[in-house]
């Protein structure tokens, strides 16, 4: 198959990749708050994912998928809070294991390799276009 | 006349696919820049895609035959020797050192693609003596 339109494939799928993971990082911020309901239950725990390799069978070009999402076992926080439904008999309520200024740079990264993608498809646009003004 | 067999275009043309290919390497190294243990890919020089040209490479007459060494089959992809780094997960792709090599691709690519239409403006201009 020819390069210039494995350019869009494989940029396309860095895109889709890096937009997982920015729905990821924005589930993580969104839960950063949430709390079990019933007294001692576990709070929302952060997700991860994990990227892998994928050779695409038509045109044999290496993409990129999403090979697993995952759960973060990083231990949870502990506040005290004997009002709170979530509190357990010592008063205390498990906080979820997000890290506010981790999903910040991981945002960050996720939304610089997208426009790192998106680039590259432009510049196989521009090629393509090229080759097509050699007609005029 | 067929416009290939001239080693003018034949060149020009040689150079836009091994520039298209080039991109592509680079598209996929960008597309994995946070995949953990991908080694940055880079492809041949175009030098020695010329020169197997010229020395004809290996030609295949039967179905069954394998190509050879890469020289007749087109660039050759490798791993990039000359990373400027690799990560803590393994990874080599430098998102720098890849969008460098993707604007000299397209400098290149758009030098093939004028001095194609050149040539073709030159033969024009033999054939029906203006332009």
């Amino acid at each position: 198959m020819d390069p210039l339109s494995s350019i869009g494939k494989v940029a396309a799928s860095g895109m889709r990749a890096q937009g997982e993971r920015l729905k990821v990082v924005a589930e993580n911020v969104a839960n950063a708050g949430s709390t079990g309901t019933r007294p001692g239950a576990d709070p929302y725990q952060r997700k991860t994912l994990a990227f892998e390799e994928m050779v695409d069978r038509n045109s044999g070009a290496s993409m990129v998928r999403i090979s697993e999402l995952g759960r973060d076992r990083a231990p949870f926080g502990r506040e005290y809070d004997p009002a709170h439904p979530a509190a357990d008999a010592e008063g205390y309520v498990k906080t979820a294991n997000v890290n506010p200024l981790l999903e910040m740079s991981n945002m960050r990264e996720a939304s610089r390799s997208y426009e790192a993608n998106l680039n590259m498809f432009e510049a196989g646009r521009q090629m393509r276009s090229q080759i097509l003004d050699l007609l005029r | 006349m067929k416009l290939n067999s001239m080693s003018f275009f034949q060149v020009a043309s040689q150079r836009m696919q091994w520039v298209s290919a080039g991109q592509q390497v680079v598209a996929e190294n960008i597309a994995n820049a946070d995949t953990p243990g991908f080694k940055a890919r880079d492809i041949s020089p175009f030098s020695e895609l010329v020169d197997g040209a010229r020395r004809g490479g290996v030609r295949t007459t039967h179905s069954a035959h394998i190509t050879g060494g890469g020289h007749a089959g087109g660039p050759r992809v490798t791993t990039d020797e000359v990373a400027w780094e690799t990560s803590i997960s393994g990874n080599s792709v430098v998102l720098e050192q890849q969008t460098l090599r993707s604007s000299e691709l397209s400098g290149n690519h758009q030098l093939a693609t004028l001095l194609y239409g050149k040539g073709h403006q030159l033969l024009t201009l033999a054939v029906v003596g203006q332009r």
